[in-house]
């Protein structure tokens, strides 16, 4: 059996990895893509976890929820980043600035 | 009410006398212009009244004294009161009987003035002041009535103010007085200190405290107090200063003649009669204080003033002038004849002076008032105040012609006048007490001779000019329109003529020891020299009638050629023996440039200073504005500046940035993480 | 060391290389289909777990659904929008710096948690009941669904048409902002 530690250690290097993309990319969609890799290293320890709850199965469960929720998030996301490219003419999150003080 | 039972109390008839003419002085410069005679003549004439009323009380009785405590200094009380013996009854009447004639005289020669009313208020200013002079009984009273007669005379002889030389006149006449007025000062300081009063009997009376002090060991004590020897023969002088101001004697008798500004009324009542006799009644009053040095120096003033007044009268051309002169003279020799012990020979000669020089000034009034009319009239200017211009006035005004004949007679003491008793009886006196002294004070009678007898050609030659001859302005024709003045002016002429005689005096035309007058005042020390009392007047009026003879022969028959105007003693004598300008140049000018260097002074140094101090206060002003500004604004303005920056600086986190805000919350969590793993 | 962990490290070393990959390639379509290899990965990662039915989600949901969206979205759209996808940054600008630097600390610390935590002495990791290679956890996940989860079934089922009505409005033509 796989230790419980190795899963996590995977999940925490593609959280990271994921934060990486969000923090530092110039273009929305790979952002999204960065995101996705968050909320996929997030699955992976729920399942990891879920191996260990038979009576409840809440890993299981909510492993699948959280993709149900990951596909639904992107389409918004998707529509957003339409949206937004057609108001600021750019997809890069720092041209999207008039926020700024 | 005892007090006020005016038979029993004779101070308060004094008093009351003194005070009367002060009504006109109170109540007439309010008044309308033009009004005011009448008042003043009904105070003066009551005046009059309470004075003669005095005289017959107290001439020869005993003396009156009350008074009342004045004011207190310290522990010092001073008082004020009322004297009555001979000295002042006398003066009383001379001075309201004299002030009355002027008065009447004054209502028709002012007639048209538009300022009369402020004549009669200064009149009465006047008349009080002298008659409250001649009443005091303390040296402080007398300081005070002697300024406020000075005081009188400025504004008498500057009554025309608005002519330039009369306000200059006044003006001199006021600080040479001041001059004077400091010496009786000093002498009543003097005197206060030893004798610590003021009072006239206590000091100077019988058995006085004067009489009491003694000299001893270079010392002068009295009492308990005691000062060097020196200081009385100083206050004797100092007193003695104020009577040269006020008498008009050498040095301070420059005043005088440029007093003729004021009106002819005005000049012979303060300028001949009474004003100018003030400083003989103080030296009398205060005569035991003199000590013989400061007589002999008395005797020497008074022979050289007469002399010298003289000498100029002979050849001044204007009639007020002339009179004037006269007028010094004279007094000079009141002042010698009080320094060689002639007491009451020297008030007697006050007194008949008085009348006839009042009578010569006012006749000398009438003249120039009938000239000026008919100048006026006939639009013909000339000076009518100059005798070159007058003549041939004997016939048209015979009042004036012989008042002034009858004055001139008595002044030059021809027998059968006044003058003739009081001038005479000098004299005697002088050659008496010259006999008694040796070296050069046997030249003094003989001076005062000769000065007699110049005092004759003087004052015929006015007489000849004035009313002899012919005039060289007015011809023939034009002379009848000349008539006499108004008969007021005229019958006053007539009265004070009857004062010029004899008669008045004593019953015994030759004899001046047989006047009543000069028995009142018997102080007698030097020896008789019986021959001398009818050799001298023998010699005197023998030469002035030969003087008189030539002078006639001079001035109306013309048989003298004139040495011409160029010459030196007639300079000197016409300019006054240049005293004027010897003043001018001595005093004036180094006034003047006084003033100009302190003027220069305070414009350089004292406004410098004011203006460098301010001009150092608007520099501090401008370091602390500067300071201001730039530190304490700065100040404040830096902390501005610093939240500003603080502000700016924060304001920047806010980028719009997704990533950068999501960036800046890891961070936080990560190093909250760090820190709780590391403490 | 036997197959199976052969097998899981070599899909792990998998998953993460793609992922690398993915975030550091510079061509967004090839980055893309890289992720397609790391969903692929992940799927195997989940069986290795014992979550058959979830890795069987995983492919169909995430890689058929997800990323065949993102590739249509992206190539559907404007040719400005694909032009404007050409990034000119480097890699070694100072976000970048920054970024890397949080990620790696960021690791450090789940690492230093993970690699601390002695995860038999939890207390219900002792008590819990593994799922043993022989269950079946499909039936198992729809009893839950319908027993258990049944509330957040339903939320989700809600959710997910808010989620297509919510996309469907703003992608829309004619869409004024």
């Amino acid at each position: 059996m796989i230790p419980l530690s190795h899963f996590m250690l995977i999940s925490a290097g593609l959280f990271c990895i994921g934060l990486y993309a969000v923090l530092t990319k110039r273009n929305a969609i790979q952002v999204l893509i960065g995101i996705e890799f968050m909320i996929n290293a997030a699955v992976l320890n729920f399942v990891a976890f879920g191996r260990y709850d038979k009576i409840s199965g809440g890993g299981q469960m909510f492993a699948l929820f959280a993709i149900v929720l990951a596909a639904a998030g992107v389409a918004v996301a998707l529509a957003i980043i339409l949206n937004v490219y057609k108001y600021f003419k750019s997809i890069d999150p720092t041209k999207t600035n008039t926020l700024k003080d | 009410m005892e007090v006020l039972n005016l038979s029993e109390n004779r101070s308060l008839i004094a008093l009351l006398a003194a005070i009367l003419p002060l009504f006109s002085f109170v109540f007439l410069p309010a008044s309308k212009k033009g009004g005011g005679a009448n008042i003043a003549l009904s105070t003066i004439s009551l005046s009059f009244l309470l004075s003669l009323y005095l005289f017959f009380q107290i001439w020869n009785a005993t003396p009156e004294h009350q008074q009342l405590h004045w004011f207190l200094i310290g522990n010092v009380q001073f008082y004020a009161g009322i004297l009555l013996n001979n000295l002042t009854v006398l003066m009383m009447v001379l001075v309201s009987g004299i002030s009355v004639l002027v008065h009447i005289y004054s209502r028709e020669y002012m007639k048209n003035d538009p300022n009369i009313h402020r004549y009669w208020a200064y009149l009465g200013l006047f008349c009080f002041s002298m008659l409250g002079l001649v009443i005091s009984d303390s040296l402080l009273l007398i300081y005070i009535f002697w300024e406020l007669v000075g005081f009188s005379s400025y504004l008498l002889i500057g009554f025309w103010f608005s002519k330039h030389a009369a306000s200059q006149a006044a003006k001199k006449a006021f600080i040479i007085n001041r001059i004077g007025d400091l010496g009786f000062l000093s002498g009543i300081m003097i005197i206060y200190t030893q004798f610590h009063t003021l009072d006239l009997l206590e000091i100077f009376g019988e058995g006085g405290k004067i009489s009491a002090a003694i000299i001893r060991d270079g010392l002068w004590l009295s009492g308990s107090q005691q000062m060097p020897m020196q200081w009385l023969t100083i206050a004797g002088f100092a007193f003695f200063l104020g009577a040269v101001a006020k008498s008009a004697q050498f040095p301070l008798h420059t005043w005088l003649p440029d007093a003729m500004e004021g009106p002819t009324s005005v000049s012979s009542l303060i300028h001949a009669a009474t004003m100018v006799a003030a400083g003989v009644f103080l030296v009398a009053r205060i005569y035991p204080v003199f000590d013989p040095l400061v007589l002999d120096v008395m005797v020497w003033i008074g022979a050289f003033t007469a002399f010298m007044a003289a000498t100029i009268a002979l050849t001044q051309n204007d009639i007020k002038r002339i009179l004037a002169y006269s007028t010094i003279s004279q007094l000079g020799f009141m002042v010698m004849a009080l320094g060689i012990g002639a007491y009451s020979e020297s008030i007697f000669h006050l007194t008949t002076h008085a009348f006839f020089k009042c009578l010569l000034f006012l006749a000398a009034g009438s003249v120039i008032h009938q000239l000026h009319h008919y100048s006026v009239k006939n639009s013909h200017e000339f000076d009518y105040q100059d005798i070159r211009l007058m003549g041939g006035l004997r016939k048209r005004m015979p009042f004036a012609f012989w008042g002034m004949c009858l004055a001139s007679a008595a002044l030059v003491g021809l027998p059968l006048t006044s003058g003739f008793l009081s001038k005479d009886s000098i004299l005697i006196k002088a050659f008496e007490w010259a006999a008694t002294r040796n070296g050069v004070f046997t030249i003094l009678p003989w001076l005062m001779v000769l000065t007699s007898w110049l005092t004759a050609f003087y004052i015929f030659r006015l007489l000849f000019k004035v009313f002899f001859a012919e005039s060289r302005e007015i011809k023939e024709d034009k002379l009848v329109q000349i008539n006499d003045s108004p008969i007021q002016m005229s019958y006053v002429l007539l009265i004070l003529s009857f004062f010029c005689s004899f008669i008045v005096f004593s019953f015994n035309p030759i004899s001046s020891e047989a006047s009543w007058l000069w028995n009142g005042f018997k102080l007698l020390k030097i020896r008789e020299i019986s021959s001398y009392h009818w050799l001298l007047p023998l010699i005197l009026n023998s030469g002035s009638f030969t003087i008189i003879f030539f002078s006639y022969r001079i001035y109306v028959q013309g048989k003298w050629t004139n040495p011409g105007e160029r010459n030196l003693l007639y300079r000197f004598s016409k300019r006054g023996w240049y005293f004027n300008e010897i003043y001018n140049f001595l005093f004036i000018k180094s006034l003047e440039k006084l003033s100009l260097f302190t003027f220069q002074f305070d414009l350089t140094v004292i406004d410098g200073l004011v203006n460098r101090i301010a001009t150092l206060t608007k520099r501090i002003s401008l370091v602390i504005d500067w300071f201001d500004r730039t530190i304490i604004d700065g100040l404040v303005n830096a902390l501005g500046l610093l939240s500003g920056y603080i502000g700016r600086f924060f304001r920047n986190f806010q980028t719009g940035r997704l990533q950068q805000y999501l960036m800046t919350m890891l961070l936080v969590m990560l190093s909250f993480f760090i820190l709780s793993y590391l403490i | 060391m036997d197959q199976e962990q052969i097998i899981f490290y070599f899909f792990a070393a998998s998953v993460l290389i793609s992922a690398l990959s993915v975030v550091i390639m510079e061509n967004l379509v090839r980055s893309i289909f890289l992720f397609f290899v790391t969903l692929f990965s992940l799927a195997a990662l989940y069986l290795f777990a014992l979550a058959d039915f979830i890795a069987l989600a995983q492919v169909v949901i995430y890689a058929g659904g997800v990323l065949v969206l993102m590739l249509f979205a992206f190539m559907l759209s404007n040719k400005e929008l694909l032009n404007s996808l050409k990034p000119a940054a480097s890699s070694f600008k100072f976000n970048n710096f920054a970024g890397i630097l949080i990620s790696l600390l960021f690791l450090l610390i789940l690492f230093t948690v993970i690699v601390n935590t002695d995860f038999n002495q939890i207390a219900w990791m002792q008590q819990s009941v593994p799922i043993n290679v022989a269950d079946n956890t499909t039936h198992i996940i729809g009893i839950h669904t319908m027993t258990r989860y049944l509330l957040p079934f339903e939320i989700l089922s809600v959710f997910l048409m808010m989620a297509l009505i919510g996309a469907a409005h703003l992608a829309r033509k004619g869409n004024k902002i």
